[in-house]
């Protein structure tokens, strides 16, 4: 396995009390697999990828359980040092706003080049010419005159293009894509996962998509965790997911979308709003929310049920939902 | 495209140009962003029609120009009749309370310093002979219960709500002058997809109870078709094709639309491997340099040296005029030609994938 | 369909600003699903709002703290210095010249025999009084030009800004040299209209700028769509959101337009005797330094303490505002 977590816990110190982000999560990516983390804003699954990363803004942040088990290695017990050695060579990261991610006063040329300057040891003119190199390989046309531009001189979908060109540059093992494309138009972003699937088929990596678009999820993914309040509510092959979910909270994202191909009246609607973390209800936090919740559910915190192999669901009653009564 | 119902609101040939101008003091023009450059529309009563464009389509634009908060560069926009782009004062508040905006941003789009009560309640202060002092409070508290909030929570300021809950508010802000046309300029894009979908049925609901007239304006197609009667889909400050839903979702003639379509990604797996998508390559060109002739042949698989040339109008094209049908709407296109609709997709050998020169 | 791109998760939105904006969809109560508890409000209870989460947040300050307790005596002192100080500041007798502390003189005499102890306490009222008139006078000036400037722009907002250049070009001692040296009377006031005149720029820049960004909320769009005058969006809408910067600054100006009252006294421009102010003082004891240090150390003392109070107040106060610069 390339990189295995296990039951990741991460709380933030707020003013208003103690926020927990993330409560117990496991997931696993192969090499070559493509993992989809599906959540809302809160739900965890920013969070879980920074603790992954070793990005995470400690203070507030603290992880204070949980394992990160990258070819076997567990990150928590490293040191600083020997992380920002695996970051970049061993895992890379994608996020969703490169006009930020990149660095406003340095030319793309220069910023692609510092990864082979820093890492490899490199001359500045090799790396200038691995820069254009990289730039070519996710298709920026005329990287050779463009390389010396900045960053605001480039295209929102261009710019994505740079943040995956620098993630890739030192061939890294895993990328971890945080909504790549969210802050871009439709067409650019069909561009952009083309090229994310195509660059992560030749180079036989991880890829740990996260996002809360059904749409892109469905086109590219192989697996998928759906998160909720900080915990993972199902886990699934993603054709086993689209067809049948085994979580009232997945059943009710998929049927809340409107479709292109589907026109109705009325969308389903899943009543309520996502929980404040600083106070989690008790048992299956999406019990208030869930229509299916009993007495038990109120109490009892679902563990990760196995529905099937290779398929896990949170819910006391995912045989009931699974075999899909109504709302 | 006419819509079926009496028309209440006509746009015609609007264009909102912002002067690009150079100089500390003494400015000088020296170009104009071209952000909408002539758009025609007609907004049936009762009806919704929805707006679809990527970022700098000017689709904002034009809600600020429909809701006077804009003066347009050109053009008219009909109210009932009357064009109320050159109005001002009092005739222009008049008008104000007929067309009402819900903005995109739950959480700028609400006075941080202002209670529910107050921000629900400030359109009977700027328009005291809505509604008798003494009935206000009881009002607001009715609005709040029509776009499902508590009324108690008059009291409590914005940032105590959830995103989907301060839509709500802002949408009750929308209702309170009774106006009789709503833009909504990207209303659930900020949203959570399990609050998007509280948010669309409200608006659903809304329009029937208060026999509103809707445009609204969205990148999200899925969205748009959900909601809309009519759809005008727009691409750098026009409207390049419009018709009804089903028209332009399932019978597409505009290349545009037909790549905009064939790139949204649908939420089921089944056939992934099969889909065929046009994938559009390069960027949309700058507003302050448009390409000659048809605007889109910079990136149109199908351009000729003919849409460098001659600027294409939004009318039926000739090649469906004779024969009635889902194809027969305007498509600002000189080689309109309907495509197969995409889905469902019909597994296929090869896609169009290798058309677009890359 | 984004996310919020500013609300990285709504586990950090709880640390950004405490009060207002961006708080998340976590920090977001449960009304339409707990009927039980008590909906609408944030953990501590009760609306909040961000002056009274600046507020909570000041009250746990030591600085502040130390701070409000040194000004309120310093107010109070000056509206009534003879509660702590007994005789005239002005009776003086050459006798005791430069003598050290005695009866009802702790901190001894000056060079002209007046009671150092006296002339100390009665100097706050002169420095207190030219700190906060200023300081007012600044603010209104600067807020209402900055802030019309910004509201409404255009050439007006460009002839603004260049007036605004012109007068930080201007070195303010030398300017006050040049210009209060013509005065002939001797009270604040010249002194004041002097700060305020060089003054209300740095206010008017950051009035204009918080305007500015007050303008771009979706919140006054929709006001302007209702058919709002503009009056009402810029009392309403728009200064209520844009105040804070403007305190902020102006009490950190507070601290310095103080000292500079103590530099124009010193160099003879500010208040002149009989006026009993901390600048003329530390000028009547300069050239004594080495025979009676007492006489310049207490009014130093006292002008240092007071600026410093004022300062560290102006950043207690931004940090409870903004707690992003942090």
């Amino acid at each position: 396995m390339l990189l295995d977590v296990r039951d990741l816990h991460v709380e933030f110190r707020t003013r208003d009390g103690i926020t927990h982000a993330v409560n117990g999560v496991d997931y696993a990516v192969d090499a070559g697999e493509t993992l989809a983390v599906l959540g809302e804003s809160g739900s965890g699954k920013s969070v879980t990828a920074q603790a992954v990363m070793g990005i995470l803004d400690t203070p507030p942040g603290r992880i204070t359980a949980g394992r990160i088990l990258f070819r076997g290695q567990d990150l928590l017990t490293l040191k600083e040092q020997e992380r920002r050695r695996i970051r970049g060579a061993g895992m890379a990261m994608i996020f969703q706003d490169a006009l930020s991610a990149l660095n406003p006063v340095l030319s793309v040329g220069d910023q692609l080049g510092e990864m082979f300057v820093v890492h490899r040891g490199m001359s500045r003119k090799d790396a200038r010419a691995r820069a254009v190199e990289l730039m070519d390989r996710v298709r920026i046309p005329a990287a050779a005159q463009r390389v010396r531009d900045y960053p605001h001189q480039f295209s929102g979908g261009m710019r994505q293009r740079i943040m995956i060109a620098m993630a890739l540059s030192l061939e890294p093992a895993l990328i971890i894509a945080d909504e790549p494309t969210t802050a871009l138009d439709v067409t650019v972003q069909a561009q952009v996962m083309d090229l994310l699937a195509e660059l992560q088929r030749e180079y036989r990596m991880g890829l740990i998509l996260i996002t809360h678009d059904l749409g892109v999820v469905a086109d590219v993914a192989d697996r998928i965790v759906v998160m909720y309040a900080g915990k993972i509510v199902e886990s699934a092959p993603v054709h086993d997911l689209y067809k049948a979910p085994a979580h009232p909270y997945t059943r009710g994202l998929l049927d809340s979308v409107p479709r292109l191909d589907r026109k109705g009246r009325e969308l389903y609607a899943i009543r309520g709003i996502p929980p404040n973390l600083t106070r989690i209800p008790p048992g299956c936090s999406f019990h208030p929310r869930c229509p299916m919740a009993q007495d038990v559910c109120r109490t009892d915190e679902p563990p990760l049920y196995a529905v099937s192999d290779g398929r896990g669901s949170a819910c006391h009653f995912w045989r009931e939902c699974l075999h899909g009564p109504d709302h | 495209m006419a819509p079926t119902t009496e028309p209440i609101l006509e746009v015609g040939g609007l264009v909102k140009h912002y002067p690009l101008t150079r100089g500390i003091l003494f400015k000088k023009q020296i170009g104009a962003v071209k952000a909408v450059d002539g758009v025609d529309f007609t907004l049936g009563r009762g009806e919704t029609l929805g707006l679809v464009g990527e970022s700098g389509c000017g689709k904002s634009t034009v809600a600020k120009l429909l809701c006077s908060l804009e003066r347009p560069t050109a053009g008219s926009i009909r109210f009932k009749g009357e064009d109320i782009t050159g109005l001002s004062g009092r005739a222009l508040k008049a008008v104000r309370r007929n067309i009402q905006m819900v903005f995109q941003d739950p959480y700028t789009s609400l006075n941080p310093r202002m209670t529910v009560g107050d921000i629900v309640g400030e359109p009977y202060e700027i328009h005291p002979e809505a509604a008798p002092k003494g009935d206000r409070r009881r009002r607001v508290q009715e609005l709040l219960d029509v776009v499902g909030l508590d009324p108690e929570y008059v009291n409590r300021y914005p940032h105590q709500f959830s995103g989907g809950q301060r839509q709500r508010i802002g949408i009750a802000r929308g209702l309170a002058l009774r106006p009789e046309v709503i833009v909504a300029d990207e209303p659930v894009s900020a949203l959570d997809v399990s609050v998007q979908a509280q948010v669309i049925n409200l608006l659903d609901r809304l329009q029937s109870e208060f026999d509103l007239s809707y445009v609204f304006i969205a990148h999200d197609l899925s969205v748009v078709r959900h909601i809309s009667d009519r759809v005008g889909v727009m691409y750098l400050g026009r409207i390049v094709e419009i018709g009804r839903d089903a028209e332009i979702y399932d019978h597409p003639t505009h290349p545009y639309t037909q790549a905009l379509l064939s790139a949204v990604p649908v939420p089921d797996p089944e056939g992934r491997a099969h889909r065929e998508r046009i994938i559009l390559t390069g960027d949309v060109p700058s507003p302050v340099d448009i390409p000659s002739g048809c605007r889109f042949r910079t990136r149109c698989w199908k351009a000729q040296p003919r849409c460098a040339r001659e600027v294409p109008l939004l009318a039926v094209p000739a090649a469906f005029r004779a024969t009635p049908g889902p194809a027969a709407h305007p498509s600002a296109c000189h080689f309109a030609e309907e495509a197969v609709p995409i889905t469902p997709a019909p597994p296929r050998e090869h896609g169009v994938n290798g058309d677009g020169p890359r | 369909m984004p996310e919020q791109p500013h609300q990285p998760e709504g586990a950090i939105a709880g640390t950004g600003m405490g009060g207002a904006m961006d708080l998340g969809a976590s920090e977001a109560v449960t009304l339409e699903r707990a009927p039980g508890g008590p909906p609408g409000t944030g953990p501590a209870g009760r609306p909040r709002s961000l002056w009274s989460d600046a507020w909570r947040d000041l009250r746990r300050n030591p600085v502040f703290l130390l701070s409000a307790l040194v000004i309120l005596f310093l107010v109070f002192i000056s509206l009534w210095p003879s509660a702590i100080a007994s005789g005239s500041p002005l009776t003086c007798d050459l006798a005791k010249s430069q003598d050290g502390p005695g009866p009802g003189a702790p901190f001894g005499y000056d060079g002209q025999g007046c009671n150092v102890y006296t002339r100390t306490v009665y100097g706050a009222r002169a420095s207190v009084t030219v700190g906060l008139c200023a300081t007012l006078g600044v603010a209104l000036l600067g807020s209402v030009l900055g802030g019309l400037a910004g509201y409404f722009g255009g050439t007006w907002d460009s002839l603004l800004s260049r007036l605004t250049d012109i007068f930080f070009a201007i070195p303010v001692v030398l300017g006050g040299l040049v210009l209060l040296s013509v005065v002939t009377s001797n009270t604040v006031w010249p002194v004041v209209g002097f700060m305020v005149l060089l003054g209300w720029p740095q206010i008017s820049r950051i009035a204009r700028g918080a305007v500015i960004t007050a303008k771009q909320n979706d919140y006054v769009q929709a006001a302007r769509a209702l058919g709002a005058s503009d009056s009402r969006i810029l009392l309403r809408h728009i200064a209520p959101n844009a105040v804070a910067p403007v305190i902020v600054v102006a009490t950190i100006a507070l601290g310095t337009y103080i000292a500079l009252e103590a530099t124009l006294s010193y160099l003879g421009v500010g208040l002149k005797p009989p006026s009993v102010s901390w600048g003329i003082d530390i000028s009547a004891a300069s050239p004594y330094i080495r025979n009676a240090p007492h006489a310049l150390l207490w009014p130093a003392g006292a002008l240092a303490l007071t600026v410093l109070a004022f300062i560290m107040l102006g950043d207690a106060v931004r940090d409870a505002l903004d707690p992003k610069l942090r």
